[in-house]
């Protein structure tokens, strides 16, 4: 079985009144676990309809994409949620956690949303909050925490249903540069220890040095990019 | 649940606000209803407490005792009826009982003199002193609210206008017909009442206002077929026959029927506000895998927790106005009234969330992402 995410000639297609736009154009790709790859390219680019459809929230119109060799492109909506649920993590911009719950249950809440929570899910949690160094805030909300406390909460709920894949999307988009060297830093420790197969979608160019290839995607291409030559690492 | 307390716990105000509003919309529910059975309870105890299931009017009277007057020998052409198990006269008139203490006008009460033969059953169990007894017909048997008028157990009142006197025999509870406390005679003694008047029985051989009958499977249009001049409804139909009781139990169902219906607008409404103001965090949740099951059962069972503890709050309120409401006012409210409009309205209040759970259904989690292209 391969394992990690494959994306195979994956092309999609808006329809625009009598025009059919071309979002992404036969679009290939391979992560492997423990691979950090890096999307780049000028907003318009089909980016975020990439990371939609790797993310199993939109079907492509033509193409397969393969989660650890499982092919979740023609799947209906109730099976694509559950394949976000059990294989997918998000990281998400601006973090999106929800309000009313502290940091804990920002975790838990994704083990309620399979069913129920058990011992050692909380252990779990506990564990990934003590790694991020939120352990002291552990029953704090969102509103009090910092930007970056909250964009680690964020990538530890990726991390909480063990996903084989991560996905994140503008994940340093309100930091600033120390705490988006700091977040992206973490992802790639995290992405490297627990061998997960991770694409990022950033703009930020700063931060490429974090991760093993970088693609640009233009016009709905996506192709490789040279290796930063001009990272700050 | 986890999702639906966690967040009524974090947003306490918010809650707060609803969480009253729906106390006292519960709270004027119940006092409603609790009005509404004491007024028709105080208009027609003595026909809902009666072990009657027909009652035989003249035709013509529509269903009004006033209005009816039938010769009493019928009671027993009636009860060889088929499916009739029992037949008995009934008589009632309007009149006021004056208390025998010397004082001048002392103490006037507006009573019903209701005419039923001694040990029939429409004959009321007294709770307290003795049954009716043909031999003496001057003892009566009177509602127990007569006592708060300062009326005691053997106590004798005259008729006012009258030089009728009558002896308290026995109380019995939930006795009242037309707002007034009941006093049972002897028939034949309030034949004597009622008829005073030369010309006022019009002929009639032992006139009574309406005959009462027991038996389940009676039909009564085979009754109205066998005797002229009769008309036969059922006991709830001749409840409704009692001056004014329809116009009173109709005013308070309108306003009870509307008070649900706002019941239903502002939870429905607020919880959809709620949902569109969330929809974003719907979103981000659907992202990572949440399931319209999953969003939806949160929204509902905030709902049921939200109704639940505010109709507890607004039961526990009504019985404590109840406690401290002035004795004249009509307040009865049973358990199964209670337990009928609590379920009434939680079951309102959760349709009308269905509204916000559709809401849920349409969320897109791409467009919660905000970055479709």
């Amino acid at each position: 079985m391969t394992q990690g995410l494959q994306i195979i000639s994956v092309s999609k297609y808006y329809n625009e009144g009598p025009d059919r736009v071309t979002a992404l154009d036969r679009v290939s790709l391979r992560v492997e676990p423990g691979e950090f790859v890096a999307v780049v390219g000028p907003s318009g680019s089909g980016k975020s309809t990439f990371l939609s459809i790797a993310g199993a929230l939109l079907r492509p119109s033509e193409g397969d994409v393969l989660l650890n060799g499982k092919n979740i492109a023609k799947l209906s909506d109730k099976a694509l949620s559950d394949v976000r649920l059990h294989e997918i993590g998000f990281i998400m911009q601006a973090s999106n956690l929800v309000p009313y719950l502290n940091v804990l249950d920002q975790l838990l809440v994704v083990k309620r949303m399979a069913g129920k929570v058990r011992a050692e899910d909380k252990a779990f949690a506990e564990r990934l909050i003590e790694d991020f160094g939120l352990g002291e805030k552990k029953k704090r909300y969102p509103e009090e925490l910092s930007g970056g406390e909250k964009q680690r909460v964020a990538i530890a709920r990726a991390l909480m249903n063990d996903p084989n894949v991560i996905l994140a999307d503008e994940p340093t988009a309100s930091l600033d540069t120390k705490r988006a060297h700091e977040v992206v830093s973490l992802i790639a420790r995290e992405v490297k220890t627990r061998r997960k197969a991770a694409v990022m979608v950033t703009h930020d160019e700063r931060l490429l040095s974090y991760c093993d290839k970088v693609y640009r995607m233009e016009d709905g291409k996506l192709s490789p990019a040279d290796q930063p030559s001009f990272a700050h690492a | 649940m986890f999702l639906a307390l966690k967040e009524i716990r974090h947003s306490k105000t918010r809650f707060m606000m609803i969480t009253a509003i729906f106390v006292l919309i519960s709270w004027l529910v119940f006092i409603l209803a609790g009005l509404g059975s004491g007024l028709t309870t105080l208009a027609a105890a003595t026909f809902k407490t009666m072990d009657a299931d027909y009652v035989v009017f003249e035709q013509g009277s529509k269903t009004s005792m006033g209005k009816s007057l039938l010769p009493g020998g019928l009671t027993e052409e009636l009860a060889q009826m088929p499916n009739v198990e029992a037949a008995s006269p009934m008589g009632i008139i309007l009149a006021s009982a004056v208390k025998d203490n010397g004082e001048l006008n002392g103490n006037k009460v507006d009573i019903a003199v209701i005419g039923v033969e001694p040990g029939s059953f429409l004959e009321p169990a007294a709770t307290e002193g003795e049954v009716l007894d043909p031999g003496r017909m001057a003892h009566v048997i009177v509602d127990i609210s007569m006592k708060d008028e300062g009326f005691e157990l053997g106590e004798t009142f005259t008729l006012d206008g009258t030089t009728e006197e009558f002896t308290i025999a026995g109380f019995a509870e939930n006795q009242t017909y037309n707002h007034v406390p009941a006093v049972y005679v002897p028939i034949a003694k309030w034949r004597e009442l009622a008829f005073a008047a030369p010309g006022s029985d019009k002929g009639i051989a032992d006139p009574v206002n309406a005959i009462m009958l027991q038996g389940k499977n009676i039909d009564p249009e085979s009754i109205n077929e066998q005797f002229a001049g009769v008309d036969t409804v059922t006991r709830s139909a001749a409840i409704q026959g009692i001056p004014g009781y329809k116009e009173e139990s109709g005013t308070i169902l309108m306003m009870l029927g509307f008070l649900l219906v706002i019941a239903a607008f502002i939870v429905g409404v607020f919880f959809y506000v709620l949902t569109m103001q969330k929809s974003n965090q719907f979103g981000i949740m659907k992202a990572i895998g949440a399931k319209n099951g999953f969003l939806g059962k949160a929204v509902l069972s905030q709902v049921f927790v939200l109704s639940v503890a505010s109709i507890a709050v607004g039961i526990l309120l009504t019985y404590g106005t109840a406690a401290v409401l002035p004795k004249g006012m009509p307040f009865l409210l049973d358990i199964k009234l209670v337990a009928s409009y609590s379920l009434a309205l939680l079951a309102i209040s959760m349709l009308s969330s269905l509204v916000s759970v559709r809401t849920i259904l349409k969320i897109d989690p791409l467009k919660a992402l905000g970055r479709v292209e």
